[in-house]
């Protein structure tokens, strides 16, 4: 019969700590040519949002200045930022700065 | 998107064709709008800023396209699924950069709400403005086949 070895843990605990994940917003911003009839086309287009929901980000870039339009993942962001700026909208990317 | 045809007339749009032209040429090496490129690494953000600027040329082929012979000697101009989004598109970046180039003056105000004195404005720049206006009509046609509920509210 062979020796029973055991094995104990060292007695430090080990933590893996996963880092938060930044959000990143896609930032719609204000410009004097493109129309509000066109603003909401593409928004119900590329971001897949509702008459209403798309009519109110509309209204807010045009009183506002700016409308987040979405947030998320950054890879995900940056790929809406790309596709509302072949529709040449002032698109942006900002992050809450978590990473 | 069911196609369909709108009949121009020939006089009032030939003319604005040239400075189409003219700002088109331009937009074959430049973007309309300088975008914010999410990235500080310079080999994707020129990646970013060419793919843009191949989209764009493509959109901006597919406005000029609108006329052809059939234009010049019907003026009609035809839209389909193939060519709606481009050319609405293709406008949108002409429409920018008529404003960066003959309309800045008018003040954006002025240009967001349409409200400009043609009488007061020299040749050129009320052939901009007209030309502006043209393919701002242009886009509304579009959407309006496009997405009915958007114009209708």
């Amino acid at each position: 019969m062979g020796d029973t070895k055991t094995h104990t843990l060292p007695s430090h605990q080990v933590t893996a700590q996963l880092q938060p994940e930044s959000v990143w917003r896609v930032v719609v911003l204000n410009d004097p040519v493109n129309l509000m009839s066109y603003v909401v086309m593409i928004f119900k287009k590329v971001l897949g949002f509702d008459e209403t929901t798309a009519r109110r980000h509309m209204l807010e870039v045009h009183e506002q200045g700016r409308s987040v339009v979405w947030s998320g993942l950054r890879e995900k962001a940056e790929a809406y930022t790309f596709t509302l700026q072949q529709w040449h909208l002032s698109a942006i990317l900002e992050s809450d700065g978590a990473v | 998107m069911e196609p369909f045809e709108v009949s121009l007339s020939l006089p009032v749009v030939a003319p604005l064709l040239d400075v189409v032209k003219e700002l088109a040429d331009g937009l074959k090496q430049t973007l309309a709008s300088k975008p914010a490129v999410p990235e500080s690494d310079a080999v994707f953000r020129d990646l970013w800023s060419q793919e843009l600027l191949s989209a764009q040329n493509e959109d901006v082929t597919a406005l000029l396209s609108l006329f052809n012979e059939e234009f010049f000697t019907e003026g009609v101009v035809a839209f389909d699924h193939t060519n709606a989004e481009a050319i609405t598109r293709a406008c949108s970046a002409i429409r920018l950069r008529l404003r960066e180039r003959y309309l800045a003056a008018l003040g954006d105000e002025a240009l967001e709400i349409g409200e400009v004195e043609l009488a007061q404005l020299d040749a050129q720049t009320r052939k901009a403005f007209m030309c502006y206006l043209f393919l701002a009509t242009i886009q509304e046609l579009i959407i309006q086949h496009l997405d009915e509920s958007i114009i209708e509210s």
